[in-house]
């Protein structure tokens, strides 16, 4: 008898979990977890998740990993197809690897999201799959283009000088100049961010492009060593370097900061993030009002490109709140919205916000970032390869800065081991 | 004399030849929880990973022993062992002799209890901090410009130059050692301090009568005590080593160049940067093993028992 009531208990418990939302369903759901990098990129998010419990009744948890981990998070996430979350946040770099991976939902033919004439195309074309324009992967070419990503944090690396010292630089040889000439004791007339992989890779690319050069061509040919990206890698490890800070390579974004906030660097590239959290942070910063930035300053090429770094929000193939997860990023990237989002110091991609005059009295850097955008920046070759070349090139690229390797021979090895990994992968 | 026989227990109940008596039934249905949290924990992932290490990244496709193969041909995982024998050759000596060293003073030199009770307390310290921390005050440390290791070199005269600590292969692996020497050299003096009060103090005054000098008695006596617990020391040690992530990650991220690139900091960028699970998954499994046969020669070479 005591059997028959245990399976009777085992049947209903297993009804019940049938009875549970499926997949998309459009119930309401009591909250939304949304799983969000730790740090400056969704602080703003943080302050405003309230205000949607407040309007529709579902809370919103954000679970927050420190930058790698949430990437590792999010493939381990991905790859088990769990429903842990039912909103992510990504940065730009990784959508290839979630959209070849068929990770998220789209939220076009799915939830009827359209592009807004108030946020550029460029930030829409960023969060597609396969991608609108440039090199397509081989795996993804022919496939039906579908948006995957919204962006909630409009960055785009631009350029940053002191301007209570010299005029903005238009192009690279003036940067060039300025650093040599503002050189001095305790003062870097260029800081270099050239910690190994990712940072160095991040200061370089808005450099090589605008010397000429690119990672690939549109075939996916490694060009990294052809004689313009070359030149590019020179003009890095040489030429700056002479100006630049003692051990750039191991500078990170946080180091740079701090030389820039104590006063002792005249320019740098720059993401949004740091000049609102230090460079313009006046309890930490002692160079408020003395820093102005600019798109990224012209190179050989004719051309300043700047290289976007937009955090964007998909929902996972598996979230069982998809219809309710779309509504949240609507409200988020909905204009009310984004106003109260950008006075919690969030960094907004809608044209009408950036180019506000009185939003630009407060964030000095909105008028920078909407021409910017205007430019049309670059993205990072939209390849599910990507951290793999970015972590070669990387490598090979502070071992030039650090001297341990010349800038011929780092381009060399970096390029034959890029050639060798993405044939490997099938382009 | 009386017959004297050996007290045996009470024979249990046995339902039939081959089955359990009820005692044994308890005992292992005692052991269930915990047999199964280990098998969960540690024998689950383990299969699941030589499952992995079989089977192509893409497609989950049976490819033998293709990713072994692809992984230990790749030049970079011996760059990661050297670094790493490198990284160990550093830290372990050092924390040894160190720990070893404070150990000893504290016990010879300082009687007074509530002194000792400091002494731990400030060894604890340095352990419960999160490695990441650490690496972030290292980092703050021995940056170039505002590092305070530079300012007081310079301050007290001992260079006139910045040393660019992270930046030099001559000085970035030292520099990442000396984070694990500070964070772990405590952990050493803990356990050889508590090894030291376990010698017994007849031994050591029948030597002090004897005429043995502090050297002799520590020589001979007490290093003879502290055996096994050294052994320990050096599996813990070096198991933390091969597991280095955090600090070296802050600190230079494996740079420059791939100098300080640790065979932890290898394995996560083939798993999660180059994606490919199945190289990973091998290259675990390789080193799993071969960890397990240097610790069974550590084990028979070194006796872990006092004879």
């Amino acid at each position: 008898m005591r059997r028959i009531k245990w399976a009777a208990l085992v049947i209903a418990a297993l009804l019940i979990g049938a009875c549970q939302q499926a997949p998309g369903s459009g119930q309401k759901p009591a909250k939304l977890t949304i799983a969000a990098v730790q740090g400056n990129e969704d602080a703003a998010l943080k302050a405003v998740a309230p205000l949607y419990e407040q309007k529709t009744g579902i809370k919103i948890e954000i679970v927050e990993f420190p930058y790698d981990q949430l990437y590792e998070k999010l493939v381990t996430t991905f790859k088990a197809n769990s429903a842990t979350y039912d909103l992510v946040m990504m940065d730009d770099p990784w959508m290839p690897k979630f959209g070849t991976d068929e990770s998220l939902q789209p939220l076009d033919s799915s939830y009827g999201f359209k592009r807004d004439s108030d946020i550029p195309d460029v930030v829409y074309d960023v969060g597609t799959w396969p991608p609108p324009r440039g090199a397509v992967p081989p795996a993804a070419k022919g496939k039906a283009a579908h948006l995957i990503g919204i962006t909630i944090v409009g960055n785009v690396e631009m350029f940053m000088y002191r301007s209570d010292k010299g005029a903005a630089p238009k192009t690279w040889d003036e940067v060039k100049a300025n650093a040599d000439k503002n050189k001095a004791a305790n003062f870097y007339g260029y800081l270099v961010r050239g910690k190994a992989t990712n940072p160095v890779v991040a200061d370089f690319l808005p450099i090589l492009w605008s010397f000429g050069g690119d990672v690939f061509d549109q075939n996916w040919n490694v060009t990294i060593d052809n004689a313009a990206s070359l030149k590019a890698v020179k003009f890095l490890v040489q030429d700056l370097k002479a100006a630049a800070q003692p051990g750039p390579e191991s500078t990170d974004a946080a180091d740079r900061d701090r030389l820039m906030a104590i006063g002792q660097g005249y320019q740098s590239t720059v993401w949004p993030g740091e000049i609102t959290s230090v460079i313009q942070n006046a309890s930490v910063s002692q160079v408020v009002g003395k820093v102005a930035y600019i798109p990224m300053p012209a190179g050989p090429s004719g051309k300043g490109v700047g290289m976007m770094g937009n955090w964007l929000l998909g929902v996972p193939k598996a979230s069982p709140n998809g219809q309710a997860a779309a509504d949240f990023i609507t409200w988020l990237t909905s204009t009310e919205t984004q106003k109260t989002y950008v006075d919690n110091g969030g960094i907004p991609a809608r044209k009408s916000l950036l180019n506000d005059s009185a939003l630009n009295q407060k964030n000095p850097y909105f008028s920078a970032l909407a021409k910017s955008l205007d430019a049309v920046p670059n993205w990072r070759p939209r390849t599910d390869q990507w951290n793999a070349v970015e972590t070669i090139l990387g490598t090979n690229l502070n071992a030039a800065l650090a001297g341990t390797a010349t800038p011929e021979a780092a381009v060399q090895k970096a390029a034959d081991a890029i050639r060798t990994l993405m044939k490997g992968a099938g382009y | 004399m009386p017959n004297v026989t050996e007290a045996r227990p009470a024979p249990l109940h046995r339902a039939g030849a081959g089955r359990f008596t009820r005692q044994e039934r308890l005992a292992y249905t005692m052991l269930v929880p915990i047999l199964g949290s280990i098998f969960l924990i540690v024998t689950y992932p383990f299969v699941l990973a030589v499952i992995q290490s079989l089977q192509a990244t893409n497609g989950g496709a049976f490819v033998g022993l293709q990713n072994y193969v692809t992984g230990l041909e790749n030049p970079l995982l011996y760059e990661a062992l050297a670094a790493t024998a490198v990284y160990a050759a550093l830290v372990l000596p050092t924390e040894i002799l160190l720990g070893l060293g404070l150990a000893l003073a504290v016990h010879r030199g300082i009687k007074s209890t509530a002194l000792r009770a400091l002494f731990f307390g400030m060894a604890i310290v340095p352990l419960v901090i999160p490695p990441i921390a650490v690496g972030v005050i290292a980092r703050l440390m021995y940056a170039p410009s505002y590092g305070a290791i530079n300012h007081i070199l310079m301050l007290t005269g001992i260079t006139h130059d910045e040393i660019n600590w992270l930046g030099q292969p001559i000085t970035a692996m030292p520099a990442v050692a000396s984070v694990d020497v500070w964070q772990w050299t405590p952990f050493v003096y803990l356990v050889l301090f508590s090894g030291f009060l376990t010698v017994p103090r007849d031994e050591i005054e029948a030597a002090q009568v004897d005429g043995a000098s502090g050297w002799s008695q520590f020589w001979r006596i007490e290093l003879y005590y502290l055996r096994p617990l050294l052994i320990l020391i050096v599996f813990f040690r070096l198991a933390d080593v091969l597991r280095v992530f955090d600090h070296v990650f802050i600190l230079t991220g494996g740079g420059p160049g791939n100098t300080t690139q640790l065979l932890s900091l290898y394995l996560y960028r083939v798993e999660f940067k180059f994606s490919d699970y199945g190289q990973a998954a091998a290259l675990a499994v390789v080193v799993l093993i071969a960890i397990s046969v240097v610790y069974s020669l550590v084990t028979r070479v070194l006796p872990l028992e006092r004879r």
